[in-house]
Order: structure tokens, then sequence, then C-alpha cells
């Protein structure tokens, strides 16, 4: 492995930035994402930063059963992340559309359709540590040697 | 009449301060905001489409999940509009626990408000704190209802657990440290020069403009419209004697400091449940019946009304739902957006509003 490529290994332990989209959520884990951000979980210890950003994130958190209002911008909001990035699903909406997968509901799930999802959280809403903690398990996954796996 | 208009500027929908998905179109000139409008529909589940024909067991969970943040209050008015059209009476105890867990539930609502205010105005100490109080709130929801968000706590007819003795010390120990906290943060909001600079004589609200945009909750209160909260007419609230405190500035300031004053209020308000809480039974029983009612609660953005339909095996026929954020987000683009000085002031002054774009579209 070559000098630089140890280099970047190690920085991208250290800093991985994330941004989180609601495509259509109850709100519920996206007031569980920002819990995480709270100095009882304080998920910059770990070197994450949260901002909502998509142009300067490496990770991407999805909430929400996806809505029609979504159809393109998705797509488009994942496209504008620069490579090394890893989506991942928070809470069963993402997954199944949890309760609002009935008749007559305007949604469609799962979000994995519209874009590659690497990990998915389930749980009405999940807890904080388990966000958190998927995120620190996706980030060596698709983070580590990425130039040389990428060849 | 021809208007200068430099450019039109988007803000939205994916936004470093914005939690939820909304699009904010800003006419300037140069800095100065002449006009706002905003362009809502990335949310849209169609929850009330769900509802209709199901039976109320599960409409009881939808409900639930219009709003993750206010979702007790979306439990509690569902339940108690059944209540309403079929006459199951409440113990005393459980009526009480609802307003607990109630509280509790503004009291988070609103501390999560202020903290998406100071993040806003990059306060990020002060939101951080503010943070750390809320999760101390979070833990009494949790002890008492067993879930932290989407508890399913009120049931007709009752509450699903008791408030055990333990709990209710536990309880009564973290609302000291609470009010104790709030009230050093909001001395740190009212004497930060800051903070003063960012949000006093901004986004200005008058008691006028909110009647004529029907501004709901605690911008209605910031604006000097006590008369808007909706829990002087719960029977409960009633029997505690509960007056809403109200202020006059109506900018930005006013309307976070109210929601540190409703927090202050909140704890006041369990305190006082605890202190008169009966012994007995915490769940009557009956069975929701038919009938047509329209039913509201004050919730913590502001006042939030149902109207259900049921049938006698208890379905659902027909529901609509009306939420206190479209108002105010109404009363936000087309009044206190209306001449803001500078753009960085225009998410500040929409978050100051509390939006909740998830239970504005359902």
């Amino acid at each position: 492995m070559s000098l630089l490529q140890r280099v970047k290994n190690f920085v991208r332990s250290k800093s991985i930035h994330v941004a989180y989209v609601d495509v259509g959520s109850c709100n519920g884990c996206d007031i569980e994402v920002l819990a995480c951000l709270s100095p009882r979980y304080d998920i910059e210890q770990y070197g994450i930063y949260v901002h909502n950003n998509p142009r300067e994130a490496d990770i991407l958190l999805v909430i929400g059963a996806f809505t029609p209002g979504w159809e393109e911008k998705l797509r488009s909001v994942w496209e504008k992340i620069p490579d090394p990035k890893a989506a991942i699903a928070i809470g069963n909406c993402p997954i199944s559309g949890c309760v609002f997968n009935r008749p007559h509901s305007l949604i469609d799930p799962p979000v994995a359709k519209h874009i590659p999802i690497s990990a998915q959280v389930p749980g009405c809403p999940p807890r904080p540590t388990e966000i958190l903690s998927a995120v620190l398990a996706v980030a060596p996954v698709v983070f580590k040697d990425y130039e040389v796996k990428k060849r | 009449m021809k208007r200068t208009v430099d450019v039109s500027i988007p803000v939205g929908p994916v936004h470093p301060c914005w939690k939820e998905p909304a699009r904010v179109k800003c006419e300037t000139k140069g800095e100065y905001v002449l006009s706002a409008e905003v362009e809502l529909g990335y949310m849209k589940k169609g929850i009330e489409r769900i509802m209709r024909g199901r039976p109320w067991q599960e409409v009881m969970f939808l409900a639930e999940r219009v709003c993750g943040i206010c979702s007790v209050i979306h439990n509690m008015v569902f339940i108690e509009a059944l209540e309403a059209i079929s006459s199951i009476p409440v113990p005393d105890r459980a009526a009480l626990l609802r307003v607990v867990v109630n509280e509790l539930d503004r009291m988070q609502s609103h501390i999560l408000a202020n903290f998406s205010y100071c993040y806003t105005i990059e306060h990020e100490t002060l939101g951080m704190y503010l943070l750390d109080v809320r999760e101390k709130v979070m833990d009494e929801l949790e002890r008492i209802t067993g879930a932290r968000v989407t508890c399913a706590y009120i049931v007709p007819g009752g509450v699903r657990f008791d408030l055990r003795a333990e709990d209710a010390l536990h309880l009564r120990a973290n609302l000291a440290a609470i009010e104790e906290e709030i009230t050093r943060y909001m001395g740190m909001f009212e004497n930060g020069p800051l903070i003063a600079l960012r949000s006093r004589e901004i986004g200005i609200l008058t008691r006028e403009a909110a009647q004529e945009a029907c501004a709901v909750g605690p911008t209605a209160r910031a604006s000097g419209m006590p008369e808007t909260d909706r829990r002087l007419r719960h029977p409960t609230y009633q029997k505690l004697g509960f007056t809403p405190v109200s202020r006059e500035e109506g900018d930005n300031y006013a309307r976070i400091m109210m929601r540190f004053q409703e927090v202050l209020q909140s704890i006041a308000l369990i305190r006082m449940c605890l202190d008169s809480l009966p012994e007995g039974p915490i769940r009557g029983g009956g069975i929701p019946g038919a009938g047509e009612i329209a039913y509201s609660g004050e919730a913590p953005r502001g006042e939030l009304s149902y109207f259900i339909k049921t049938d006698a095996a208890g379905r659902v026929l027909d529901i609509a739902i009306q939420t206190p954020s479209i108002m105010n987000i109404e009363a936000c683009c087309h009044y206190m957006l209306k001449g803001v000085a500078s753009l960085a002031d225009v998410p500040s002054t929409f978050v100051s509003s509390d939006p909740c774009i998830a239970c504005t579209e359902r």
C-alpha cells in the first residue's frame, strides 16, 4: 500500500461528514439523528460531523418513505456527493415504508430502488446509539483503501 | 406597478439549517427581502387517505406518526375525540398522567425548536446545552411511557402505564435540574449581545398581522394573543387553573423566549399534577362507537384539530386533520419575512416560527 493511500485511510477514518435528507418521514427519525449531536451521544467525538450540505458529505442518511416530490431530486442530491460515498437508510420507512406502506398512500418505498443503499437501520424510530454505530460500521468498509478497490 | 427585483433566491429544500425539506423563494432587492413564498410538497404521504376505513386501533398509531416531534398530542387529541364520540369516562389519575406526558412532550419539542434557532444563528454552544437538557426530558418520557418517540401512551378510557412512586421521585428530581438549567440558558439568551443582534427587531409579526394570518401557538402568543391557547378549553387544564403566558414584541427573540417561558410553565404544570395525583385506576372501560366530532387540542406549535367520523364498529369512516404549522408558515412567509433586511436572517426567521413540514403535509 502506498504512503499516500495510508495517509488517505488515516484522514478518512477521522473525518466523516454526514448529510441527511428527509424524503417523507414522520419526523421521528429526524429528531433522533439530531439527538446524536447532543453532548450525551456526542457524534463529533468519533470524528463525524453532521451538517446538511451534500457537496461536502461522505455519508448520506436517508430518512423517510419515498414521496413523489423527491422523484428526481433525491438522485440529484446523491450525484452531488463526491466519491467515495455511502447512503444509510434510517428507520423502517426507507426500508419498507413502515405504517405508510398501505393502499391509497402516495409513497414509493424502498429507497433502494432510487439510490444505492449501503446499510439499513431498522426501528421506528431507531435509537441514536444505533444510528451512530451504523455510521461507524459503514465508514471503514466504504472508505478504507477506496482507490485500491476501485482499480 | 413595476417592481424592482434584483434576483429571486430559493432557499432549500436541502439546506444546512433545515431539518425538513421546504423551499422558500425570496424575491430580493440587494439583500432586502421584498416578498417570500413557500413551496411545499416534499413530504406528502397521504396519511388521511390511508386512515379512512381502518379500525381505530390502527388509526391510533397512524395518527401518532403524523408528526414525530409532537406525537403525544396527536395521540391525545385523536383518543379524546373518540372518547367524546362514545362518552367514555377517563379516571382522574389517567387524566392527570395524560397532562404530565403531554407537557413533557411539549418541553422536548420547545427545547428542540430553540436548539434549531440557536444552531441557525450560529450560537452552537447554547444549542448544545439545550440538546443536553432535552435528553433529560426524553429520559423522563422513556421512563414513563417506555419509548422516546411515538410512545402510544394514551388509549381510550385511560393510559397504558401507571406512574410508579420511584418514577415520580425521579421525575421531580429531574424537573428541578431542568428548571435550573433552563433558567440559566434563558439568562444567556436574554443577555447575549450576539443573540440580540441576530434576533431582536427581526422578523416582526404584529398582533394585527398575526390575526390576519391566523397564527397559532407560541408564534401567536409572542405577538400578544394568549387567548389562542387551546389548553384554556381543556377540562383537565381548567381544573389545574392554567393561564397562558404571552409577550408583546412579536420578533424572533420574543418567539424563542416565549418557548422558554412555556417550558418553565410546563414544569410547573407537571409539578401541580404530581402534587394532586389521586390514587385509583388508570384505565376504565369503554368501546368506541359511531358518531362524528370536531375536536381540538393545543400542540406544541399551536391548535391541532381533528374531524373524525366513525361507525358502530369503531372504524374511521372519514378523518380530516388540521395541523398548526400551516398557519404559522403562512404567517412566516407573508408577514415575518417581508422586509427582513438581510438574506442571512431568512433561515433564522423561518426556523423561529418552528415549522414542522411533516405534519403540515402529512
